[in-house]
């Protein structure tokens, strides 16, 4: 009945902790909310060290998408295989070892009310990869040091500016190292003027080896950045091309429709 | 009006049991916060993990205890569940144990005191449960999630981020509940439990300054209730004090934005 509950590190299991290859794999993935079919057969491949930008209309089903890598949604069909390894019957110690593994970066930023900016970094080295307070901390400060934030380093999440949060956010995620990052529309919460302080970072970080896919509305992001842009609605993915192409010649006449209405919003065929 | 004679209460035999009912009323309220604290968390973390019959087990639990008079539920542990005790351990706990005297001669490896306790404890529990309970769903979704992501088992989200922040939102309301738990411990002089109500009680019986009495026992649970209320406050969590206890405060987004 508490099974799960007082199990402590999930680092110490030995199926996840290092991934030869930090490639994801959609096969056939299927994903419904009751009746409402989200997700239908998706199948897609990210390569180690590859930038993707999943792009689409709100509504699309690409927040969904990467929320069923790390579990924070259940699939209904197919699966998602991280290192080649199928991951969807993974439960207790193996799937939070997975998790630890795998950094996720929120629209809300999420970071931990009660906690500064540098506990909220030092706590899942403490507590889920068991280091010790005084190395923890170096690396949050060494973490924060990196984003610009070193600074405030002992401010409350509620005395930052949303930009600061996400970037707080962003070093947190990367404190366990992890091979393979997830962004969920990292900037769609940020006043227009903090979005280049949050991309500015994520640029930084992209072809360092780690893999990245950034659910995003920024096509500056996914023009300059990704390798590859993959656009979905419907529940279906549409069209995958690097960017140059997939903004300069985009095949499918939804990607067309959808990147006239994004990138010149006052010059589009009305309906 | 009768003229009061404090002398009556002040002095000699009566003051001893007044003291001592006072000292003794706050051990127990003491160990009544500890068992009904650990009895909430214990009871809250069923109700979080332990599924369909944890969910059962702490409606039923909160339900009997929240429903039903404290005096009626003291009476049962004295008198009916007391009995249910192995003989040995009855017969253990009623023999003088020299150890257990708490600072003020209070004895707390007793039948009153330990059925007191449990008593109060139980009953205060079962408000309790609700009350973080409603703190913890003020808890934004987005918390559980960031730490699920980050691999925090379900036990860690619950102690090291859902229980603090839901503790900071409940703590006025639990301040409330420690309070009437000190004030309820007056009802366990119905067991014969000789805590500040019944030496009052013992010493209107002896030489009847009932008046002089009960108010010099109003006061001290008065003065109790205020200072408990006082420290409770200020040592608790609570979420401005976050905003506080950071050096130098700059509010970036009202800064950047301007």
């Amino acid at each position: 009945m508490l099974s799960g509950l007082f199990s402590r590190s999930a680092a110490r299991a030995a199926d996840f902790s290092h991934l030869e290859h930090a490639s994801v794999e959609f096969r056939n993935v299927v994903k419904r909310y009751g009746d409402h079919q989200v997700l239908n057969g998706i199948n897609f491949t990210v390569a180690p060290g590859e930038v993707v930008a999943i792009l689409g209309p709100s509504g699309s089903g690409k927040s969904t998408m990467i929320r069923l890598i790390n579990q924070l949604e259940s699939l209904n069909g197919g699966d998602i295989l991280i290192d080649n390894k199928p991951t969807r019957a993974l439960t207790g110690t193996a799937l939070r070892q997975l998790r630890s593994r795998v950094g996720f970066v929120f629209q809300q930023f999420n970071l931990y009310a009660h906690l500064s900016a540098s506990e909220n970094i030092s706590l899942a080295l403490e507590k889920v990869h068991g280091w010790t307070p005084p190395l923890a901390q170096a690396r949050a400060l060494a973490l924060l040091e990196h984003v610009g934030m070193v600074e405030k380093a002992q401010h409350y999440p509620a005395q930052l500016s949303g930009g600061q949060q996400q970037r707080v956010a962003i070093a947190r995620a990367l404190a366990s190292s992890p091979q393979i990052i997830l962004f969920d529309e990292p900037t769609s919460a940020l006043d227009p003027e903090m979005i280049g302080e949050v991309l500015q970072v994520m640029k930084s970080l992209a072809h360092s080896g780690i893999t990245m896919i950034v659910v995003t509305h920024e096509m500056q992001f996914a023009r300059e950045i990704a390798d590859r842009v993959v656009f979905i609605d419907g529940g279906e993915i549409l069209e995958t091309a690097p960017p140059a192409q997939f903004f300069q010649h985009p095949e499918h006449p939804r990607t067309r429709r959808f990147l006239q209405k994004v990138l010149n919003p006052l010059h589009q065929e009305q309906p | 009006m009768p003229a009061l004679d404090w002398q009556g209460v002040l002095t000699g035999q009566p003051v001893q049991w007044i003291l001592s009912g006072f000292l003794t009323t706050l051990w127990v309220t003491l160990a009544g916060i500890i068992i009904a604290s650990s009895l909430a968390i214990l009871f809250l973390l069923l109700r979080t993990a332990g599924g369909k019959t944890g969910n059962i087990v702490v409606s039923v639990w909160v339900s009997l205890f929240r429903n039903t008079p404290l005096l009626v539920q003291l009476l049962f542990w004295y008198f009916a569940a007391w009995n249910w005790l192995p003989f040995t351990l009855r017969d253990y706990i009623n023999s003088e144990h020299t150890w257990s005297i708490l600072p003020g001669d209070v004895w707390w490896f007793t039948p009153e005191f330990l059925c007191s306790a449990w008593g109060l404890g139980v009953f205060t529990s079962a408000f309790l449960v609700e009350e973080i309970e409603s703190g913890l769903q003020a808890v934004s979704r987005g918390q559980r999630q960031a730490a699920l992501a980050q691999g925090f088992s379900s036990w860690q989200i619950f102690r090291f981020i859902l229980l603090p922040q839901g503790l900071a939102h409940a703590w006025q309301p639990v301040v409330g509940q420690y309070l009437n738990l000190m004030k309820l411990s007056s009802l366990a002089s119905g067991i014969g439990f000789a805590e500040l109500t019944y030496q009052v009680r013992q010493i209107e019986s002896y030489n009847a300054h009932a008046l002089e009495a009960f108010t010099v026992g109003t006061v001290l649970y008065l003065l109790t209730g205020v200072f408990m209320g006082l420290m409770l406050g200020k040592l608790g969590p609570s979420c401005t004090k976050r905003i506080q206890r950071a050096p130098k405060i700059t509010i970036a987004t009202g800064s950047e934005n301007a």
